[in-house]
């Protein structure tokens, strides 16, 4: 197995992700370049791009899905090299595909993903009365989870992921395919965490939703082409939205 | 540990919400050892002979009556040529022809050993050798008739067996292949069943995108394995269970030895097929993948266990491969707890093999299933 070229220490401060020169090749095609990050702890960062941009795959390196190629990087301050299974422990994430099992019913997803979270039995019934009766979904507790609409879907799924109650949440495009409400409704939720001190690493190519984040990077042909608020990024690129700041970034 | 109970409940409410899965786990044993142990049988019977006479004498009479009685043979007619003989059998009407040549009895009565030809149809190189040994024991059986009405004959023809031998068949009295082939087919309709779901079930999860959620979540991945073992491990004692009942009910057999053993052992083969569907689904994207490398699998087990065709026969390095196929082990285990009512230590040496293939195959598809994607 490849380390990471360099075990100097270096600052990671109390940052909730830090990369340095992170990098990831699949055979000769770079999908990540060389990104540097440093997101807060309690900021909902952004981390934008067109699709295949290799916003998933830096996102997959966090997560400890995926080994870098070379870089460094800490997540909740575990190392992504060698630390992954820790860093589970401290994270929620939510893929696109929400991933909830459609053939059971809403609370057996539930009870499901807090068993294999670990939580005792007890917790969980809890847990599954807390998140059903928070979505409204109550009433709905013994029905398919096919049978719901998607925004419903997506916002069990996320309480899944947090039922272990991560101090980071990551999200891979969590709107894509959602109706604008359901994606207004989602976001809503995304400030709650946020509010309760949570950092949340959200991927999404719906530029309108970058106002919403405290800090944003675009990210192009796996490369980070320009970081900061949405409001100091529209001043610096003189545009009116973040669209058309992307599309000026874009075809540089 | 309360991780993998959660992942059984989970597969287990699965399954039983999906018609098809019910369909594979308990009616497809039923109809397939039913259909197949009826259709897979080896057993030669109703051979169908046709005898030429040229002598039409006592003696080639008494041939002829000797077949005729024989309940393996079907004598369906007399021919008077060759061109006659050779038409019969181009046109699959006789798998067996006696040719009695003119001048057989007085030959006989000289002491002159008359040749009687028997012509086989070879096409069927199995059934072929078994008829042959049939009509071989007829014909010997003439002698001795013959020896024993005129024993200074015998002593000058120099060619009667002094020592009859009397054949007894143990274990499988009436030589019914019934009785050593549904054991066997057991054993494949097992084989097949564990292998497609186990790696079904892991490569579905990842076209679905629940299995990259469940690597992120801290779960270890034995206990992962556990988790997806386990339900079909006690699936697969259910399909088990269904054939046995067919086994029992429309076959009639019995088994000689221990229930307990035999599912006992069949939980050892199972750990290995499952870990073997574990292992091909680390090696496929998709189900339709999962299928065809499981069928590359699958015919190999199938065909190498000597369930169909002796390993004996085999030519010897294809024998030494068939030590490294599990089924091997895990068909001779039940034939012989079928059969022979085989105790735990006539076993061992079987059971040595398959401790050892479910331990490999286990801890290689541990290594090689990783909470990482690729």
């Amino acid at each position: 197995m490849k380390f990471a070229p360099s075990n100097q220490p270096y600052d990671t401060g109390n940052f909730a992700v830090f990369t340095k020169n992170l990098e990831k090749q699949f055979g000769s095609f770079t999908a990540v370049k060389h990104v540097n990050l440093a997101v807060e702890q309690g900021e909902i960062f952004g981390f934008l791009g067109a699709n295949g941009a290799g916003k998933t795959t830096a996102i997959r390196m966090l997560c400890g899905l995926l080994l870098p190629t070379s870089g460094s990087g800490t997540v909740a301050g575990f190392d992504v090299w060698r630390e992954s299974e820790k860093i589970k422990q401290n994270i929620g994430y939510m893929s696109q595909k929400f991933s909830l099992y459609n053939d059971l019913t809403l609370a057996e997803n539930v009870e499901f993903y807090g068993g294999v979270y670990g939580l005792n039995r007890k917790t969980i019934k809890e847990k599954r009365h807390e998140l059903l009766d928070s979505l409204g979904l109550t009433a709905s507790a013994g029905r398919l989870t096919r049978d719901m609409p998607l925004g419903y879907k997506q916002r069990l799924a996320l309480g899944c992921a947090l039922l272990h109650n991560p101090k980071i949440i990551f999200l891979d495009e969590p709107t894509a395919g959602v109706d604008p409400e359901a994606r207004r409704n989602f976001w809503e939720l995304i400030h709650e965490l946020a509010d309760k001190g949570k950092t949340v690493f959200v991927t999404t190519h719906y530029m309108d939703e970058a106002e919403y984040c405290n800090r944003v990077s675009i990210m192009y042909q796996g490369e980070i082409v320009a970081l900061g608020s949405p409001q100091s990024l529209r001043h610096e690129y003189k545009k009116a939205s973040m669209a058309d700041v992307f599309i000026k970034l874009v075809d540089k | 540990m309360q991780q993998i109970l959660y992942l059984i409940q989970k597969e287990f409410r699965q399954v039983f919400r999906d018609p098809s899965m019910l369909f594979i786990i308990f009616f497809a044993p039923i109809v397939q050892t039913t259909v197949l142990g009826l259709a897979i049988t080896v057993d030669v019977k109703n051979i169908q002979t046709v005898i030429t006479d040229y002598d039409n004498s006592t003696a080639s009479l008494a041939i002829r009556r000797k077949f005729k009685n024989n309940p393996y043979f079907s004598v369906s007619g007399y021919v008077e040529s060759p061109v006659q003989l050779r038409e019969k059998m181009d046109g699959w009407g006789a798998q067996l022809a006696i040719v009695i040549p003119s001048h057989f009895e007085r030959d006989l009565v000289r002491s002159q050993q008359p040749a009687i030809q028997v012509i086989v149809d070879g096409v069927d190189g199995n059934s072929a050798g078994i008829a042959l040994g049939y009509a071989l024991g007829v014909l010997s059986d003439y002698t001795i008739d013959v020896a024993m009405a005129n024993p200074a004959l015998a002593f000058s023809a120099r060619r009667i067996p002094l020592v009859a031998p009397l054949a007894r068949m143990w274990y499988n009295l009436d030589l019914e292949s019934k009785n050593y082939m549904v054991p066997g087919l057991i054993a494949v309709l097992l084989t097949m069943v564990s292998l497609f779901l186990s790696s079904m079930g892991l490569v579905r999860e990842k076209e679905l995108g629940t299995l990259e959620q469940l690597m992120v979540t801290p779960i270890k991945t034995w206990q992962l394995i556990l988790g997806k073992v386990s339900p079909f491990l006690i699936l697969g004692f259910l399909g088990l269970a269904m054939m046995l009942l067919v086994a029992f009910v429309v076959f009639q057999l019995k088994v000689a030895g221990s229930l307990v053993l035999l599912f006992g052992l069949s939980a050892l083969f199972l750990l290995t097929t499952l870990g073997l569907g574990i292992l091909v689904s680390t090696l496929a994207h998709t189900q339709q993948q999962a299928m065809f490398i499981s069928w590359f699998f699958m015919v190999f087990l199938v065909f190498m266990s000597g369930f169909l065709f002796p390993i004996k026969n085999m030519p010897h390095w294809v024998q030494l491969l068939t030590y490294l196929n599990p089924m091997r082990y895990f068909i001779i285990i039940l034939r012989e707890i079928f059969l022979k009512g085989s105790s735990l230590k006539f076993l061992l040496n079987e059971i040595f093999a398959l401790v050892l293939f479910a331990s490999t195959i286990l801890t290689l598809s541990s290594l090689r299933f990783q909470k990482r994607v690729s």
